[in-house]
């Protein structure tokens, strides 16, 4: 049983003893990813240090500024780095945070991520002695190199063998205006370097650097048994006056500080790696600016005696040659002359003139494009393309094109020309070789050949021009004319109307009256020959024709199912006057409502 | 009597004014210069730019047959095919466009007296027989004018080698075929850069605004292409 409880608790112990260092273990790993930093770690009281926040695990949106009685936070600003973890560059992102103290005190500073450990900042008073240097006993020997390896030639190690810097330019002189290649070697230990501040550039404002934007090349070698990795830079570099120059490139750096003392780094040395390794606890990133060794530089002044008038400046060795897009070309459509410079020199002043003017051609404006053939830029070729257009057929000439540089291997001016290119120019297909030709230009000369005799001739301007392509009953500013003809018509058709509908009504009144008068005096020859007379009228303003017109035909055609009755009253009318006919009062009733419903439309 | 008068009068003035309100813009259009321009971009070996003048031409005056001929011949040389017109297209293209706008005025007066004829005096009242229906045939000469020369307002012709008509109007759209120059096609939409055309065998699609002319310019241009 004891045996058994014993057993346990070797196994608990073990558990224990393995967790203990994998949870160490992730704690630095995490630390590593994300710190921070104080500069200065000491500072007097109304100074301000620099809480550095660097994270190489992503970008840094923000961070929650602590809360330290005694201390003010204020964020100042955000960037970007690259720093060097076990030789290897990270892409690193920084929150830069001010930290004015208040009082006189020794500060712990809570880390502001998860990830990142506490650091102390000292702020004594404003009359205190500056803080004690650590001198470093005689007897204890600076740390011993780790290897006896010969620093390469040329080569200068600065900040205690942390980096260097070095240039290659040409050993002659150069001329002003001259494009020289020069390479820049930038080495750095990246145990000790943190922080690469920015791109190497020249010291002095003599000299213009091409842009070193692009990414640098990358090799890593062991210099003075440390291991650096070294990244090179091709470019080109031109004078911009003559004289003698020292020329000088010079780096900004973060460089880490060992700040262990002297038996600490001893000590270290005797045990060995990785305890020779400077902790992030032990030191401190200090910003240096590393310089190359100067080399001189002679530079001359182009010469005046035999500058040509069109030189513009290009300063090289450059081969020309020109072609045209297409020999055979037809009147009226575009042709490309291009003029190509190759060679060595400075091409951003290399500025060809194309013709301005050609006979026989229109000339249009120039482009011009440059593709490098080194990374400096300072090879390759530049071609210039201007669109001419061929005004007269024939066959044409487009001459030669000049173009003057200045030549540093023969020291002089030289000019370079190019061939005279025939081209002919044709205007049908007749005249050229089908060879070649696109399809385009085939249905373009096919329809010009077509066109010789197929055409028909122009015209004399005869017709009388006008504004609108759109036919004019299609233009609103004439349609105003048919429409407002329009409304007066209707309107007065309308009029019409309404003025002749009460005449007609107060007639048919007036004869209704008379027939009513004359059936009470049972006149019937009166009546029949009243109600005849209104009706005829009626029909005449109805039918529009005259009453002399109205026959029975057109009661019986027009009228309808009415068309007998009115027939049978008019029968009546004319028998009436030669016999003795004596309706009815129902007779009279039934007449004078069949006449009604004629004159003025009620119901019968 | 004076009705009569002052309806002559009335109708006069009436045309007098819509004559100077029709020709109220300075002209820029003769059929004549349309045509020799045409003529000389088909001489030029530029047949979407000939095609293009002689419709131009063709709108003005469509009944002439130097335009129809030198027409039919670049769009042969050219390799376009065009469908014949059918007849009543050809008997409503006898006219040119400004006499049946007139003729329909005139058509439009008389019907307009023959409705009225009867307030002039009962004499005038025949007249009605006669001016209804010779008004309303003037008119139908100049609808039937109308409907043959009202689509080609809205025609447009391809003055690129190829034109890609696209599925949406925007540059990178699918291409779903191309046009050919001196093509004509009738416009039916416009959005920015792009028309909306239909083929004559109904094939639709976007095509760039530079690469085809319209017949009839939507902003006159103070010269034409």
């Amino acid at each position: 049983m004891q045996s058994r409880l014993m057993r346990w608790i070797l196994v608990i112990i073990a558990i224990c003893g393995l967790s203990g260092p994998i949870a160490f273990a992730d704690l630095l790993g995490d630390s590593a990813m994300t710190y921070e930093t104080v500069e200065p770690s000491r500072i007097k009281l109304g100074e301000s240090a620099t809480l550095r926040v660097t994270t190489l695990d992503g970008y840094l949106n923000g961070v929650t500024l602590p809360t330290v009685p005694g201390l003010e936070f204020e964020i100042i600003g955000h960037s970007q780095g690259v720093e060097f973890v076990n030789s290897i560059s990270m892409q690193a992102s920084y929150i830069l945070i001010k930290v004015t103290p208040q009082i006189v005190g020794i500060f712990s500073i809570p880390g502001l991520t998860p990830k990142s450990p506490t650091v102390g900042l000292e702020v004594v008073s404003a009359n205190a002695p500056p803080a004690p240097t650590v001198r470093l006993p005689k007897q204890i020997p600076p740390p011993a190199p780790m290897s006896t390896a010969p620093i390469p030639k040329g080569i200068q190690l600065r900040v205690n063998g942390a980096a260097f810097v070095q240039m290659v330019i040409p050993s002659r002189p150069v001329y002003v205006g001259e494009s020289v290649p020069i390479d820049i070697e930038l080495g750095v230990r990246p145990d000790l370097v943190t922080t690469l501040n920015g791109l190497p550039e020249l010291k002095g404002g003599d000299f213009t650097l091409k842009d070193l934007s692009k990414k640098p090349l990358r090799r890593e070698e062991v210099i003075n048994g440390s291991p650096f990795l070294i990244m090179t830079w091709h470019s080109a570099l031109a004078a911009i006056k003559p004289g003698d120059f020292s020329l000088s490139v010079q780096t900004p750096l973060s460089v880490r500080i060992d700040g262990r003392s002297a038996a600490d780094i001893a000590f270290s040395n005797m045990l060995g790696w990785p305890f020779t390794q400077p902790s992030n606890q032990g030191s401190a990133p200090k910003d240096v600016t590393v310089a190359s060794p100067s080399a001189a530089l002679k530079v001359l002044a182009l010469p005046a005696e035999g500058r040509p008038n069109d030189f513009r400046g290009a300063v090289g060795d450059f081969q020309v040659s020109s072609d045209v897009s297409t020999p055979q070309v037809m009147a009226g459509d575009p042709l490309t002359l291009r003029l190509h410079i190759t060679g060595v020199g400075n091409f951003d002043r290399v500025d060809a003139p194309m013709f301005d003017h050609l006979d026989h051609w229109k000339t249009y404006p120039a482009k011009s494009s440059f593709t490098p053939s080194d990374p400096g830029g300072y090879k390759g070729e530049k071609v210039f393309e201007q669109p001419l257009i061929a005004s007269a057929t024939g066959q044409q000439s487009i001459p030669s094109l000049s173009f003057s540089y200045f030549s540093p291997t023969t020291q002089k001016y030289e000019r370079a020309e190019t061939q005279p290119i025939p081209v002919t120019v044709s205007s049908s297909l007749a005249d050229s070789s089908l060879a070649g030709l696109t399809d385009t230009q085939s249905r373009s000369a096919g329809l010009k050949d077509a066109t010789r005799n197929g055409l028909r001739s122009d015209h004399l301007l005869r017709q009388r021009s006008v504004s609108d392509l759109r036919p004019l009953y299609f233009q609103a500013r004439f349609l105003v004319l048919p429409a407002t003809l329009a409304l007066v018509f209707a309107g007065s058709w309308i009029a019409q109307r309404r003025k002749a509908g009460p005449a007609h009504r107060r007639a048919a009144e007036r004869a209704l009256a008379e027939l009513e008068a004359a059936a009470k005096r049972g006149d019937a020859a009166a009546f029949l020959e009243l109600a005849r007379a209104a009706l005829l009228h009626s029909f005449a303003a109805r039918w529009q024709i005259s009453p002399e017109q109205i026959t029975a035909d057109e009661f019986r055609t027009r009228l309808g199912a009415a068309g007998p009755n009115i027939d049978q009253l008019w029968t009546m009318a004319e028998e009436a006057k030669y016999s003795e006919y004596e309706p009815s009062a129902a007779d009279f009733q039934r007449w004078t409502t069949i006449v009604r419903g004629q004159l003025v439309g009620e119901d019968a | 009597m004076p009705r009569l008068m002052l309806t002559v009068v009335f109708v006069g003035l009436s045309l007098c004014g819509g004559r100077a309100l029709a020709d109220s813009a300075p002209p820029r259009y003769s059929s004549d210069a349309l045509y020799n321009l045409g003529n000389s971009y088909a001489r030029a070996g530029k047949p979407g730019l000939a095609v293009l003048n002689y419709e131009r031409a063709a709108l003005l005056a469509p009944n002439d047959e130097d335009i129809k001929a030198n027409l039919a011949y670049v769009r042969a040389a050219a390799h376009v095919a065009r469908e014949p017109r059918s007849r009543l297209a050809q008997l409503g293209e006898t006219v040119a466009p400004v006499t049946a706008a007139w003729l329909g005025v005139s058509g439009l007066v008389i019907i307009g007296l023959g409705l009225n004829s009867s307030s002039v005096g009962r004499r005038f009242r025949r007249l009605r027989v006669i001016c209804i229906p010779l008004g309303l045939a003037l008119l139908a000469v100049t609808v039937s004018n109308a409907l043959t020369l009202g689509p080609r307002v809205n025609d447009a012709v391809v003055l690129v080698h190829e034109a890609p008509v696209r599925v949406t109007p925007v540059p990178m759209g699918d291409t779903s075929f191309a046009l050919h120059e001196a093509e004509t096609v009738t416009v039916t939409a416009k959005h920015e850069d792009f028309m909306l055309i239909r083929t004559r065998d109904g094939r639709s699609g976007w095509v760039a605004r530079g690469d085809v002319g319209l017949v009839v310019p939507l902003v006159d241009p103070k010269t034409p292409p």
